[in-house]
């Protein structure tokens, strides 16, 4: 038997009456009705409820104590048990004559209970029992302030070491002091290809071309490692590389939900937005700022505006369920998604645990969670379409400039010269239908059989050319050139707290929250004025020096990606329950660096990627391997398996096939056969499918391809579904990597593979003619590195006994090396 | 890094003969299973069930026209009757009006035990006996995505792992030579299979099944090669170059499972194409499935595909099996997809009860959810007879068969009107709760700690429906 109160119907309308009227006659507190609770009600309570509903039930169903009286007048789930004086309202009778819940589940109780049960509660419930059965968000908030992270960043000085001549940045001090510390001493150096590889693949997310290689190893000068990073920096290929690790916080898609494939047309605006504002190295906090509330902050530009509301799509690029029906539900739903998003990006923090409890570990209560969600709930995100019971993502005109109007204008009436023309010819054939139509009615004429065929067909043709127009034309309107759109929000008409709804239920209300921030983070108290959502209020507090955890956990993400562990461990966790920070001094230094410089990340990336620590080797070292097998002091470089982007970039450019440089939009809806439902008159809405690519997109860097929500990754994205590519419903700061069979099945038998392998070869061949260069060539593309003596052999070896097809087969052998695979 | 992996390491250096020998050596094996995410572990309990064979009905089998007609609807047919949704925030498309619409095909008693079975359902109505039918099941959601995730996983919206997933954790694989948990034709994306947090061992392998015996059922499975020869060359050259990577970092449990996961694909290549080669069944056991039999031939191919595996020593084995929305004219549609689903799935029932296997097999027939008894008419338009009928997740049936379950049963009650249940109700976390209990799994101990808490496919939720597990 389920007791969990939410599923029965008629429930939610009573729990919201319960919750209202507490100012009744509170307890007698006379001795006669003191005496009846002992005598009548104490020992019914005992023996019936308590197994259930006490301390000592393993855990109190439906969350209600019925042994104190402050946990009784409490309630669980469902909303306080009883209003005192007043029976005919109180849950627990309606309960216990199985009226709403049925309690006790199994058996009714004898009626003489429930009368004393009404008696007792006319009298105003008189209860003697104290206690507040453990439960208090204040202490636990003030515990939790206690917390490291909770902290103010507070830098350091550099400590001092023995090794003097091993640092070359700051940063290389608080490694090394730890290392010595503990006895442990950093392994040598990366060579110079090694170094190369990793550093390139990390910037970029691709290899180093041979080009690229040579020029390194011939450049002789001590700034020869600053010019590969001010290189790599300068790319696109950095953003490119770098925001595909900021969608995986967001929830980015394509696919707007799960359900019947709608398309999310203007998605991809927001991720040329984060890719822009890499390359731009637009500074953090902006960066933050932007994404929270960048349509209410005030630009002068109109590029700087749009930005600001592009931005906004973090806030409903996730996975939305459009289709629910309960639309007060989807509501709190989408609430809830932007809280733990944004909690999870910006602060490190698993909020979402509070929706329905004080969290269980973290300082963090449940009126802290209604106090952030009254901000988005203030905000719209989505809104009811005429189509059957689906909603849509609010979307949003950005401003044009001058320039983008007079194309848009030129553009608009080439559009309705086609459609002008399109409709003309569909004129055209709808006469001739009329007109056939006509002659094959006259009731006197009997024309010969062979004509009437002939009319028919006609006839018919004439239909599938106007059912053909149709299609056309739907589609031309429905894509007429508007101006930009992206996916947004803006603050509702009349912003306001929220009320805590109870196990997420937008029927069972309880108190209203003022909106606010993290208690345990911060002390100030925000103004939010009159009218305001208070979604730039909270902007600045985040984008905020005066926020512990903003830089601390920005600083943590990129340490990670670099050096393929976090400072602390658990990259989307600083609360309690996540990990300590290896290195507390550099954390805050680099924390407290990072907002003194502008918060810029192509700084930060550039220190760390300069620093004597980036520049070891990942080599084994017995002692460190015996003390620190872990490497959580970082005595040597951390091996990383490449994920399915770079896999798949660095494939394409080694066989010579990338295309560097792409953008707009990822799903081809230019084409009528991926575009379905876009009759306004259907009850569901636009959708897609892939089946025709544009001729480029198979040699385009993976994250311009679609992400499907409602299936696997498709055509050229393929190779995402089979290396890690994280599930677009969730947010990561980290991805699992995993070795399972599908991907050596992948690896050793997919056409894809073989396809790759085989232009490899063929390139080779057409380099030259002689086998020790090409081998030379083959290991500098593939490896980065050049080909050993005994590899030398082996190879030769190989590619004698393979015959034919020798060059591809080696080829494809190496793309399916653990070298190739991992940036060591 | 551990003893096993170092272990691992000497076998692949002491080992001369190549990719191909290393795979074949009983002494390898052993020490890769051990070393495997997928090594078998012991229940809880001594478990009813070793395997779970789930059938999934997708997009909303009608229960009133399949297993559980109601007097008062057949008598109430086509009459408008006041609506039995209270004021509960749904919206119903397409019901202006509540039309009680009788079934489309004549339901009757079937069996010793008397289970009501429609006549769409011929073949499945001869094994009645080995049935037991939860007519009083109840999910969260009633769109299809949602409900469908929450089937598999649990929740509605959530990225969780799937059934299959928690128990292929819980339990590891009996054959190391396959994946833990296979699903044939799986519905939509990777989150009805997926392993979520838990380790990406444990995800579901999908199939689709060839409607010929010439395409592969598991992707990549066979190598393209015009000579099978190169495949080995080229694997012994990579094992070489991957072997001196090893040595030269000495230790690195990424590494060695990337060798192990290229042992498991080759392992599998050499076992799947015969599991999956259904040209070695007898003509008799092909018709039992009524593969062959034109609307049948796919989902048969697919169930006896899953009768081999699960007989292979699978976990779990999931076959899906779509075209159940019938939102209109469900008297014509109705009759089709019984077609599609009969012969298999009673096929499979008498296959594995004839080969000894049911004791030890659960197998699961349900759909997301359920559809209304009342009629539904998206044009506003049609006559009663081409109406079809609205989701219904407030009650629907499900059918057990097999492993710990009480054969010829029938659970539960809803009310005159088949909306509510009013005895015996199941809520799809119980049902999750019960089949782990089959599998001596304790689903309240079997968890994974992922973002600060720890998970279970039940989350906080779950009662063992005892009613319906077999004596003994």
């Amino acid at each position: 038997m389920q007791v969990t109160a939410i599923r029965y119907r008629g429930f939610s309308l009573l729990a919201v009456c319960l919750l209202a009227p507490l100012a009744v006659a509170d307890d007698a507190g006379t001795e006669a009705g003191e005496a009846f609770f002992e005598q009548r009600i104490r020992p019914l309570l005992v023996e019936h409820c308590y197994a259930c509903h006490s301390g000592r039930a393993q855990k109190q169903k439906g969350g209600l104590r019925l042994d104190l009286k402050s946990t009784l007048r409490r309630g669980g789930e469902s909303g306080p048990a009883i209003v005192p004086g007043r029976p005919e309202q109180s849950l627990l009778i309606s309960a216990v004559r199985h009226e709403s819940l049925k309690m006790p589940p199994k058996r009714k109780l004898p009626a003489r209970a429930i009368a004393d049960l009404v008696q007792w509660i006319e009298m105003g419930a008189p209860d003697p029992r104290e206690g507040t059965g453990g439960s208090s968000s204040d202490s636990a908030t003030a515990d939790g302030r206690q917390h490291w992270a909770f902290q103010r960043v507070a830098p350091p000085d550099r400590p001092s070491v023995r090794e003097a001549a091993w640092p070359r940045a700051a940063l290389d001090y608080f490694i090394l002091a730890r290392l010595e510390q503990a006895g442990l001493h950093p392994v040598q150096d990366a060579d110079r290809y090694t170094w190369l590889r990793r550093v390139t693949f990390d910037l970029t997310g691709l290899a180093p071309t041979v080009a690229e290689i040579r020029a390194f190893q011939q450049d002789t000068s001590p700034q020869a490692w600053d010019a590969v990073v001010d290189r790599l920096l300068a790319t696109p290929a950095y953003g490119q590389r770098w925001a595909r690790h900021w969608l995986d916080l967001v929830g980015y898609a394509d696919q707007i939900g799960t359900s019947n494939n709608v398309f999310a047309e203007h998605a991809w605006r927001y991720r040329d937005y984060v890719i822009e504002a890499l390359n731009a190295d637009k500074s953090y906090a902006q960066f933050v700022r932007e994404q929270i509330a960048g349509d209410l902050l005030t630009q002068d530009l109109p590029v700087e505006r749009a930005a600001g509301i592009t931005a906004t799509g973090f806030l409903v690029l996730g996975d939305l369920e459009i289709v629910e029906a309960d639309k007060a539900k989807l509501r709190v739903d989408i609430v809830d998604q932007q809280l733990v998003k944004v909690s999870r990006a910006f602060l490190g923090l698993t909020v979402g645990c509070a929706r329905c409890h004080d969290h269980k570990f973290d300082p963090i209560s449940q009126r802290d969670y209604y106090a952030i969600a009254g901000v988005f709930h203030s905000s719209r995100s989505v809104f009811k379409t005429a189509r059957g019971v689906w909603s849509d993502v609010l979307v949003r005109e950005l401003p044009e400039t001058t320039f983008q109007q007079a194309v848009r204008a030129e553009r608009t009436q080439r559009h309705q010269e086609r459609l002008d023309a399109l409709k003309a010819e569909r004129t055209k054939a709808e006469q001739q239908q009329a007109q056939l139509e006509a002659q094959a009615k006259p009731p006197t004429e009997k024309p010969a059989d062979d004509q009437v065929a002939a009319r028919k067909k006609q006839i018919d043709q004439l239909a599938s050319k106007i059912g053909q127009l149709n299609r056309t034309i739907n589609h031309a309107e429905f894509f007429a050139p508007a101006a930009p759109r992206v996916y947004g929000v803006e603050d509702v008409d009349q912003p306001a707290d929220m009320q805590i709804t109870i196990r997420g239920n937008p029927r069972a209300l309880g108190d209203t929250v003022p909106r606010g921030f993290l208690h345990a983070a911060t002390t100030v108290s925000p103004t939010i004025p009159a009218g305001a959502s208070g979604r730039g209020e909270l902007a600045s507090w985040i984008a905020s020096r005066e926020n512990p955890l903003t830089a601390r956990v920005a600083v943590n993400r990129i340490w990670q990606k670099l050096f393929g562990r976090g400072l602390v461990h658990s990259i989307d966790n600083f609360g309690v329950r996540g990990g300590k920070p290896s290195h507390p001094g550099l954390l805050d230094y680099l924390a407290d660096q990072f907002a003194s410089n502008g918060w810029s990340q192509k700084r930060l990336v550039r220190t760390l990627t300069l620093s004597r620590t980036y520049r070891m080797s990942s080599a084994h070292s017995p002692i460190g391997h015996r003390e620190d097998p872990e490497n959580h002091l970082v005595w040597r470089m951390n091996r990383t398996r490449l994920d399915a982007e770079s896999l798949r970039d660095a494939l394409l450019l080694v066989t010579g096939q990338l295309h560097r440089i792409s953008g707009g939009s990822a799903i081809p809806l230019e084409y009528m056969e991926n575009v379905a439902n876009i009759d306004p008159s259907n009850v569901n809405p636009p959708s897609f499918s892939l089946s025709k690519w544009r001729p480029e997109q198979p040699f385009v860097r993976t994250i311009y391809l679609p992400v499907i929500r409602s299936s696997s990754q498709p055509g050229p994205a393929e190779l995402r579904n089979v290396f890690d590519f994280p599930n677009p419903s969730e947010f990561t700061g980290r991805r699992v990597t995993t070795a399972v069979p599908t991907q050596a099945l992948f690896l050793m038998n997919s056409p894809v593979l073989k396809k790759h392998a085989a232009l490899l070869a063929t390139r080779l061949k057409a380099d030259t003619d002689d086998g020790t260069k090409r081998l030379e060539l083959l290991w500098l593309r593939v490896l980065n590195r050049p080909i050993t003596l005994l590899e030398q052999t082996e190879a030769v070896a190989f590619l004698e006994a393979v015959g034919d097809n020798a060059w591809s087969e080696l080829s494809h052998a190496l793309f399916a090396s653990n070298e190739f695979l991992m940036r060591l | 890094m551990n003893r096993v992996g170092l272990g691992r390491r000497q076998l692949l250096q002491s080992a001369a003969c190549g990719f191909g020998g290393l795979a074949l050596s009983g002494m390898m094996s052993d020490q890769a299973r051990s070393a495997s995410a997928l090594a078998e572990r012991m229940p809880h309990f001594p478990a009813r069930a070793k395997r779970v064979i789930f059938l999934f009905i997708a997009g909303g089998p009608s229960q009133g026209d399949l297993f559980a007609p109601k007097e008062y609807i057949t008598r109430h047919h086509g009459q408008e009757i006041t609506s039995p949704v209270g004021d509960d925030g749904q919206i119903r498309v397409g019901v202006a009006r509540f039309l009680p619409m009788a079934p489309v095909a004549p339901v009757r008693p079937r069996g010793e035990a008397g289970l009501m079975i429609s006549d769409l359902l011929p073949n499945l109505a001869g094994v009645a006996d080995e049935l037991c039918m939860l007519r009083a099941m109840v999910s969260d959601n009633k769109a299809h995505a949602p409900a469908s995730l929450q089937f598999h996983t649990g929740h509605i919206a959530e990225a969780r792992p799937s059934m299959g997933a928690w128990i292929s954790y819980g339990l590891g694989t009996q054959n190391e030579n396959l994946p833990s948990f296979i699903t044939i034709h799986p519905p939509s994306g990777p989150r009805s299979y997926g392993a979520s947090f838990l380790p990406a061992i444990h995800q579901g392998t999908p199939l689709r099944v060839p409607g010929n015996d010439r395409d592969p059922a598991i992707t990549n499975l066979r190598d393209p090669s015009a000579d099978p020869q190169d495949q080995r060359k080229r694997l012994d050259f990579l094992q070489g170059v991957n072997q001196r990577l090893l040595d030269r970092v000495q230790t690195d449990s990424q590494m060695e499972g990337i060798i192990e996961s290229f042992e498991l694909a080759f392992r599998m290549q050499a076992e799947a194409p015969g599991l999956v080669d259904l040209a070695r069944e007898s003509p008799e056991t092909l018709n039992l499935y009524g593969v062959g039999d034109g609307p049948s031939d796919r989902n048969g191919r697919a169930c006896l595909l899953a009768r081999r595996f699960s007989e292979s020593g699978v976990r779990f084995v999931q076959v899906t099996m779509g075209g159940w929305d019938h939102h209109g004219d469900i008297a014509a549609a109705l009759p089709n997809s019984c077609r599609g689903v009969d012969k298999p799935i009673a096929g499979l029932l008498r296959d594995l009860k004839q080969r000894g296997l049911l004791e030890e097999t659960l197998v699961v027939w349900s759909g997301e959810f359920g559809r209304t008894y009342w009629s539904q008419d998206l044009s506003g338009k049609n006559p009663l007879i081409k109406h079809g009928r609205e989701h219904q997740q407030e009650s629907f049936c499900t059918l057990l068969a097999g492993g710990g379950i009480k054969p010829g049963f029938v659970h539960g009650e809803t009310d005159d009107h088949g909306y509510q249940p009013i005895e015996g109700r199941v809520h799809l976390h119980d049902l999750h709760a019960t089949l782990l209990h089959l599998m001596g799994i304790d689903h309240e101990r079997l968890t994974y700690p992922h973002n600060g808490r720890d998970h279970r496919l039940t989350d906080v939720y779950g009662n063992i429906v005892e009613e319906i597990l077999k004596a003994g």
